[in-house]
């Protein structure tokens, strides 16, 4: 009992890590209907900016972080500027063809400013593990998952409640109305890139906070995908719950069936999910059905 | 107020949907264009309100003056700025977010919150349908509840000019009462109004000045009651004629017609 508690808990913190990322893809996806495949790569991206300020530069938390999400923020910024702002009106094909190239030149651009080596990532959560009776908690998560929470609801805040944060909703539900209103779309779609690449820069600080980061840590997109589809691309709320539940499937799946089946298939059973929504519901589970009213 | 000087408007360089047209709302007017389907009405309003970029269309030629200044290919933006919010066809509510949510995105220029709130009250007081269904999700409004809040909505902006794209369209009788009153009331509070419509009756009777459009062009215009006695217009728009039977369209010439309403 305690260890399949043990396994369901840990299990959802991750998978709450795993909808932290998919936040900064969902954000961008509002926006600008762009599915952004490089999102792990703005995860890489960020946490070697984070690196090279508080391990290589040696600057104290309080400075490294603060200009590691501004530098993040430039570059969303700049993302948008060179790749996508003279892209405005081309097919939804179109753009995805230009985040994977993103995807292939942001790795390239991080394996050469800082190798293929595996790097250690500073401790930026106190590094023992909390233990409470039977439960054992590294504190990167439980901090992480506090703090993935609080993102989400202020995101939901800001989106609903805000002036600035309304403006962007309308964008996301169509480009032509809020122009109509006089809402810049451009001007959404960089604040959107902006903030899907700072959220990027936080999931990466969570995932990785006394670990090690290379280049393929940006495997950690592919694993917020299925989070992302499994919440239905548009909800905020709705990806804390599919985090969960997909986080909680694969640690109990890592907990038990790989090593009755000596194989890994926790790490595959996301991805069987993503493809069974895909299949059943491909609108998601609390996304933005199409309401349609004749 | 408004002038369009031989506005040419083309989508993706190569389709001609707006082919020269002259016309001019003045303040405290409504106005009206009406024409069949594939006339160029909603382009027309679409190039006023600069909002056919997504559609690849532009402004090709001619002038759209906004008082004395030039509006052409200005951003959205600046448009809704200077006093013109574009109602568009097809009741397009922001259907995730509620009713008030929605208005509250219409006066989203208005930097001061009490003004905008204030704005808010006095909307619910002019459209106390609404006032019922604040917290409701647009999407799930009837339709007509839909274009009363997307009035509403541009209302919320603080608009001289209005212009609104087909709001009958689709709708019950009762419902298209209830619109047409409240553009009525609109009209009495001091809005100008350029209205689209199939619906002529309806656009003529609360219209002062009506242009009539066909196949990018205006073919004739004039007062509305000189529109609601013209032969063809009451023929062809309002399904009546003299004989008492609605013929087809197609069976006049079109130069017969032309020299009629050019003569
Ligand atoms: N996005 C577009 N791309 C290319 N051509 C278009 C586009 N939108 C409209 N057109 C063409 O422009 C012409 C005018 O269309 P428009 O929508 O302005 O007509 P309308 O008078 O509003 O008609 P309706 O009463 O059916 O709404 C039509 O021939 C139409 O096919
Ligand atoms: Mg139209």
């Amino acid at each position: 009992m305690g260890e399949f508690l043990n396994y369901t808990v840990n299990g959802a913190l991750i998978g709450l890590t795993y909808a932290l990322v998919a936040m900064g893809f969902v954000v961008i996806y509002r926006a600008s209907k762009v599915f952004n495949l490089a999102q792990g790569e703005l995860v890489v991206l960020g946490g070697f900016i984070v690196w090279l300020m508080m391990i290589q530069l040696d600057l104290p938390l309080i400075i490294g972080l603060p200009i590691a999400f501004l530098c993040a923020g430039i570059f969303g910024f700049l993302i948008d500027r060179i790749f996508f702002s003279r892209m405005a009106g081309q097919s939804v094909f179109a753009m995805v063809m230009v985040t994977i190239g993103l995807m292939i030149l942001l790795r390239g651009v991080v394996l050469v400013a800082f190798g293929a080596q595996v790097r250690q990532f500073p401790a930026v959560f106190p590094v023992f593990p909390v233990i409470w009776g039977d439960f054992l908690i590294p504190q990167a998560m439980l901090y992480g998952g506090v703090i993935t929470v609080c993102v989400a609801l202020g995101l939901a805040w800001f989106f609903n409640r805000t002036r600035a944060g309304l403006r962007m909703t309308a964008v996301a539900e169509d480009h032509q109305v809020a122009m109509s209103l006089g809402i810049s779309v451009r001007r959404s779609v960089i604040i959107a890139w902006i903030m899907g690449s700072m959220l990027a820069t936080l999931g990466a600080i969570i995932f990785l906070s006394n670990r090690s980061i290379s280049f393929i840590t940006s495997e950690i997109g592919l694993l917020a995908l299925p989070v992302a589809l499994l919440a239905g691309l548009e909800s905020i709320a709705g990806l804390i719950l599919a985090g969960i539940l997909i986080g909680i499937v694969q640690g109990l799946a890592a907990g038990y069936l790989d090593p009755a089946l000596g194989a890994s298939v926790s790490s595959v059973l996301p991805f069987v999910i993503m493809l069974m929504i895909l299949f059943i519901r491909p609108t998601g589970m609390f996304g933005w059905k199409t309401i349609e009213r004749v | 107020m408004l002038t369009l000087n031989n506005v040419e408007v083309m989508y993706s360089d190569v389709i001609l949907a707006v082919k020269g047209i002259t016309l001019t709302v003045n303040k405290g007017q409504c106005v009206t264009l009406v024409g069949g389907n594939g006339a160029g009405k909603s382009t027309t309003l679409k190039a006023i309100s600069n909002v056919i970029g997504p559609e690849d269309g532009r402004v090709t030629s001619g002038t759209i003056l906004f008082g004395d200044r030039r509006i052409d290919n200005r951003e959205p933006s600046q448009i809704v700025a200077a006093g013109i919010v574009h109602v568009m066809e097809g009741r397009k509510v922001l259907r995730h977010l509620t009713v008030d949510q929605n208005l509250l995105v219409g006066g989203h220029m208005e930097r001061s919150g009490r003004e905008v709130r204030r704005r808010l009250e006095s909307m619910y007081e002019l459209i106390p349908r609404l006032a019922q269904l604040k917290t409701r999700t647009a999407g799930y409004l009837s339709g007509g509840e839909q274009q009363l809040l997307v009035i509403g909505r541009a209302m919320m902006a603080n608009p001289e000019l209005i212009m609104i794209d087909e709001p009958s369209l689709g709708l019950a009788p009762l419902a298209i009462e209830e619109v047409f009153n409240l553009l009525s009331h609109l009209k009495q509070n001091g809005i100008t109004l350029l209205l689209v419509e199939q619906n002529s009756s309806a656009a003529l009777s609360i219209a002062d000045y009506g242009y009539v459009m066909e196949n990018g062009r205006i073919v004739l215009e004039g007062t509305s009651d000189e529109l609601r006695n013209n032969e063809d217009v009451r023929e062809f728009y309002l399904g009546l004629n003299v004989e008492g039977e609605r013929k087809s369209y197609r069976e006049i010439k079109h130069y017969k017609r032309r020299k009629r309403w050019l003569g």
